[in-house]
């Protein structure tokens, strides 16, 4: 960049003399002697003040009510697509197996049908203890896994 | 160390809100409005348009606050977001974000020769007024330096332009600034 025009300072040199951005001896004795070069740094000397005496914009609205009620909402429909994309993989699943067991309903059910009621009870009770304490035993697996994962990295701080 | 604890507060917030608390985003919106108010003010003066930007740039940011990875100021990331989404807006508008012929022409020439009395009255409103009539990128850059005081470093990390870009545009967006206020002046120097 040329410090000179015509044995004047450039308004970039004065500009940056001004800021600060600058360091030149030379600069201070040009300054006091050149009338020209001085009237311009004043200029700008009275522009930066005037700058930072012009009062910064704010919105018209209130920006965290706004912000906050799209997020809100952003936030519903994630939660109802998340809801849906679940229940639609559940629904698929059971109708996959409804589908898929379906030609072997028959025969065990006449397996059950042959049998005491009290046996039919004892093998569905069992089953079913069986199918509680397995679900049981994966949440409370996931609990601590989400415990070891969570505990060093994102709890939150207060 | 200031720079350490902005970066803690940050950490602390960020990691509150991937956690569920979705009200501590409204604690980052307080934190930035100011901020964004520079960027998005200075792109459009259209009321609704401004609403619309300000819920997109801090949606996206609220979308992708888990990519956030502490690199720079969480409020230097969110301007970031909100400069990207306000040229957007502009190009889709079709509004230049600057001129090319501002940048090689004079409008006003040069006016040194005015009484320095008359030129240092106070006109606050007439500066605003003049800073408003400048190309949309110019006025964003004078308003992040001159009046939310942002380091030329900070603001390259938000505009993504080079350092010596960004003081060129503010250089010569100063210039006109002056040129403009002498020439507002001299006329009325003259008039009277």
């Amino acid at each position: 960049m040329s410090i000179m025009k015509s044995n004047h300072l450039t308004d970039e040199i004065l500009q940056a003399f001004l800021l600060k951005e600058l360091q030149d001896d030379t600069l201070d004795p040009h300054i006091a002697e050149c009338s020209s070069c001085r009237a311009k740094l004043e200029n700008y000397q009275y522009l930066v003040a005037s700058l930072q005496k012009v009062e910064p914009e704010a919105f018209s609205f209130d920006v965290t009510t706004v912000v906050m009620h799209k997020i809100e909402l952003y936030e519903r429909q994630e939660n109802t697509k998340k809801a849906l994309v679940f229940w639609g993989i559940l629904v698929v699943l059971i109708g996959s197996v409804v589908l898929i067991s379906f030609p072997f309903l028959l025969p065990i059910l006449s397996v059950f049908s042959s049998m005491t009621l009290f046996t039919n009870i004892f093998i569905v009770g069992t089953g079913l203890s069986v199918l509680i304490f397995l679900l049981s035993d994966i949440y409370k697996q996931y609990k601590i896994k989400e415990k070891i994962l969570f505990e060093d990295n994102l709890q939150p701080i207060v | 160390m200031g720079n350490e604890s902005n970066h803690l507060s940050d950490k602390v917030i960020v990691t509150n809100i991937l956690n569920g608390n979705i009200q501590d985003f409204a604690v980052v919106v307080k934190n930035t409005e100011k901020l964004i108010a520079q960027i998005v003010r200075k792109m459009t003066a259209n009321e609704d348009d401004q609403k619309d930007l300000v819920q997109e740039i801090y949606l996206k940011a609220y979308q992708n606050l888990s990519s956030f990875q502490y690199k720079s100021k969480l409020s230097t990331w969110i301007a970031t977001i909100a400069y990207n989404t306000s040229v957007n807006y502009l190009k889709k508008k079709r509004i230049k974000l600057y001129d090319m012929d501002f940048l090689s022409e004079n409008k006003y020439g040069e006016y040194e020769t005015i009484e320095d009395k008359i030129y240092k009255k106070e006109n606050a409103q007439f500066i605003n007024n003049e800073l408003n009539k400048l190309p949309h990128l110019f006025k964003t850059l004078i308003s992040l330096y001159h009046l939310e005081e942002l380091p030329i470093k900070e603001i390259s990390e938000i505009t993504n332009l080079p350092e010596g870009t960004i003081k060129s545009y503010l250089s010569r967006a100063r210039k006109t600034l002056k040129d403009s206020i002498n020439h507002h002046f001299k006329n009325e120097y003259y008039e009277k």
